[in-house]
């Protein structure tokens, strides 16, 4: 197990350190002049070349890569350009917003999807299953933006159960999770078909194993049957592909915390590349990469816990 | 009447006088707050590190303010400097600042911040956006401490209103390094708290020299960028006001409500269709003025929004120097088509349009493809970010037509800098310039405008579209919004609930 861990783990610094170079050299391409950007179009070659200088837009590349590596490692992320205020502090605030999001809307996706995958594979074939993957053909096909757009119509303009868009702080934690509630439906649409999916083709799969028939043959209830028998070896494709979700999510949370008006990361990014705030850029990307390796490192372990199998072989 | 009984009516009573206090109190808990919504979310909160316009609508005037003021109409007031005089040859002026001004720090405003504010501007490390503007200036000199002298190289006469823009606030030596983050001036607001992102919370500021003339006690800007999102926040009650709405197919819909009030304004953004004059086939004079002959000025505008006006050359139409140059060259497709054939085109060519990213460009530039392909001019799109747009097409000329709104008031003096993106380059027009400049006479600078636009409008520089429309969308008891935007401030020193 110990073994398994620490592969998996070299693994993930390799890919990090492989990143850091990706990400900063995608980002110092970018078409577009931070100096001009802050500045305007009246802005004098002199100031532009005096605020290069007062950024250190001017230096080697190898010397922003390494001044900003060296950073990473002790952990100061610096400051944005564009706000003044520090990149930790801008990413912490905005972290607030878009962890719980995706996080709701996880949760959110697997108490919806899970049931409704093992109950298309025990009618497939029949109408409850038609319905199911009818639903889930249109959750993938709508945009989750425009879904969004009409959960806000319904529940915030015209019925006015949940506020129309904006993030109140944590300061009341029920008012903000009020808040979060749309968003997080929107978000998970998408997500809840395609797990949707993958649960009723891995349960289709384990429901045609030998020992579910064993089982039957012994008399056990088809509730134990289901969700004892099958759905316990069905959730290994689920785990990893719910891993794989999260971070759509994070990706998806752009769209959708512009449609809300959340102050969350994609924002944070979407509004870092159009200022060109370079520093902002560089560092999310790796928190999202350090997250996702992360994520992917706990899916890992749930697979280990799920199946035993890579735990023998390692 | 019993004991119990008289319990209860002192208990009931006093329900009722608590239930009315709190309804009074919430009552005047929104009755001073303004919500506002922005489109664009400012930067950091200096007007003088960084150029974007959603700074200035921030914290101009309501926390920094400068020299001069500008009013709703354009017009220059007094600021800080209650009063100034100019010397006989337009070189010295002579500022003198206003009694009992304290920044929100409780600091005194005297002749020697004001001189460090001033010196800020034009320093040779200075990274003020509008340095250029303010280059003229010689020096500065503290005459006393409430007098400031004001010493030019060469007479300017848009000194006075340069020096009334936020990129000329008023801030102290203490605390300059960090207004960009917590910006500390001498207006009636004061900042609280920013949420990047989300908003900023401004409240009254108990430093203010006219705290009675002040009827909101907290101002909050909420960024909101989606136009859908814009309209849903203000249904559902999110944000009072939109002062810069930005989408003119949902205008429709909120003038129906009856809790909103549509105001359809004026703003200083000519939309042009730039021209890269110093590349072929644009240097022709003869293309130039078939691409102006092609452009349906009414379909063009009814298309784009249905809100702008058009106009001629570079120039607002609501400034008094306005001349209506619009028929300089009307539509008219042969004659534009038999200029193309003069100048070598008979079939017309290829031709690339960048657009930048914001609704009136994208809008117009479908309608313009389309009119120039009408005389054989194939135009291919090219959809730009803005940083993209500043790089490729602004700094290093890589284009041939763009369009864009340019926002500045008296802004036709891009068409005598050297090395402007349009590739413009007239003796003619700079000497007129030089003029216009010089003249610290008034009525004699409006006429020398209005020649500069002639000059502007015959060489046919860009194709001159329209002016663009200020779009403000709130709520039917606010009062005291500015209709017109001669600035990109937002002035709330007399707006109040009714």
């Amino acid at each position: 197990m110990l073994e398994f861990l620490s592969r998996r783990l070299a693994a993930a610094l390799v890919t990090l350190a492989l990143a850091t170079v990706v990400v900063f050299a995608v980002v110092e391409v970018l078409p577009g002049d931070p100096a001009l950007v802050m500045l305007g179009t009246d802005a004098r070659p002199d100031t532009l070349a005096a605020l290069r200088a007062e950024y250190g837009f001017d230096q080697p590349l190898a010397v922003r890569y390494f001044r900003w590596i060296g950073g990473l490692l002790t952990f100061d992320l610096g400051s944005s350009h564009a706000y003044g205020t520090s990149v930790a502090k801008l990413i912490g605030d905005r972290l607030q917003v878009t962890l719980p999001l995706a996080a709701l809307a996880l949760c959110w996706a697997m108490l919806v999807a899970i049931p409704l995958g093992v109950f298309a594979a025990w009618k497939q074939g029949r109408p409850g299953d038609w319905g199911v993957m009818g639903f889930t053909q249109i959750g993938i096909s709508i945009p989750n933006f425009w879904f969004g757009i009409v959960l806000v119509l319904l529940f915030a303009v015209t019925w006015q159960l949940f506020p129309a868009g904006g993030f109140p702080g944590w300061q009341d934690p029920l008012k903000s999770a009020h808040a979060l509630v749309l968003p997080a439906l929107s978000l998970s649409l998408g997500e809840i078909a395609i797990l949707a999916r993958v649960t009723r083709s891995a349960m289709l799969d384990t429901l045609r194993e030998d020992y579910v028939r064993t089982a039957r043959a012994k008399g056990a209830p088809e509730r134990i049957v289901l969700f004892r028998h099958a759905l316990r070896n069905a959730l290994i494709p689920v785990t990893t592909v719910a891993g794989l979700i999260a971070g759509f999510l994070v990706a998806g949370a752009v769209i959708i915390e512009s449609v809300f008006r959340l102050p969350g990361v994609g924002q944070l990014v979407y509004d870092s590349i159009n200022n060109r705030d370079l520093i902002v850029i560089k560092n999310v990307v790796i928190l999202f990469t350090i997250l996702v390796l992360v994520v992917n490192l706990l899916v890992d372990l749930a697979y280990a816990f799920l199946d035993p199998r890579p735990r023998v072989r390692a | 009447m019993d004991v119990f009984s008289r319990r209860y009516l002192f208990g009931a009573t006093g329900v009722l006088v608590a239930l009315s206090a709190f309804g009074v109190e919430a009552w005047a808990e929104t009755k001073d707050r303004l919500v506002i919504g922005m489109s664009l979310e400012p930067p950091m909160l200096d007007p003088t590190k960084n150029a974007a316009a959603a700074i200035r609508e921030v914290t101009t005037p309501s926390i920094f303010e400068s020299l001069g003021r500008i009013d709703r109409t354009g017009a220059i007031g007094p600021g800080l400097a209650e009063s100034w005089s100019i010397s006989e040859d337009g070189k010295e002026y002579l500022f003198k600042l206003r009694q009992g001004v304290k920044f929100h720090d409780g600091e005194p405003l005297d002749a020697a911040v004001v001189k460090f504010a001033l010196d800020r501007l034009f320093a040779p490390d200075s990274t003020n956006p509008a340095k250029s503007l303010y280059t003229d200036i010689d020096k500065v000199e503290v005459v006393d401490p409430m007098t400031v002298k004001v010493t030019l190289k060469s007479p300017n006469s848009f000194l006075l209103y340069s020096l009334s823009l936020g990129d000329a606030g008023i801030m102290h030596p203490k605390t300059a390094a960090t207004n960009d983050k917590n910006p500390i001036g001498t207006g009636p607001f004061m900042f609280k708290e920013r949420k990047e992102g989300d908003s900023i919370t401004l409240v009254k500021s108990p430093t203010y020299r006219d705290p009675g003339a002040i009827k909101l006690n907290t101002v909050i800007f909420r960024i909101v960028k989606d136009p859908s999102a814009q309209v849903n926040a203000l249904l559902a009650g999110d944000v009072d006001a939109f002062p810069g709405f930005q989408a003119p197919e949902l205008v429709d819909r909120l003038r129906k409500d009856p809790r909103f009030v549509v105001v359809v304004g004026t703003t200083e953004g000519e939309v042009i269709l730039a021209t890269n004059n110093g590349k072929k086939p644009f240097d022709n004079l003869k293309v130039r003025q078939a691409i102006a002959l092609a452009i349906n000025r009414d379909e063009l505008i009814s298309a784009e929004s249905g809100f702008g006006v058009p106009i001629g050359s570079h120039f607002a139409p609501h400034n008094k120097a306005y001349v209506d140059l619009t028929k300089t060259y009307p539509f008219d497709i042969a004659k534009a088509k038999a200029l193309l054939a003069e100048a070598g085109y008979p079939n017309g060519f290829d031709a690339s349009l960048k657009l930048p990213p914001v609704g009136y460009a994208q809008r117009a530039g479908e309608v313009i493809a389309s009119q120039l392909g009408k005389i054989g001019i194939k135009v291919a799109i090219t959809q730009l970010q803005w940083p993209q747009w500043l790089s490729e097409v602004f700094k290093e000329r890589n284009y041939d037509l763009t369009i864009v709104a340019h926002t500045e008031a008296n802004d036709l003096d891009r068409y005598a800098r050297d090395g402007y993106y349009w590739g413009y380059d007239s003796p003619e027009f700079k000497a007129k310039w030089r003029e216009v400049v010089a003249a610290t006479d008034f009525a004699k600078r409006d006429a020398l405008l209005k020649d500069a636009q002639r000059i502007v409008a015959r060489d046919a520089v860009n194709g001159f579209l329209f002016q663009l429309a200020k779009i403000g969308v709130w709520k039917k008891d606010l009062v005291g919004l500015w209709e017109n935007s001669p600035t990109p401030q937002i002035d709330l020193t007399g707006v109040y609930w009714k």
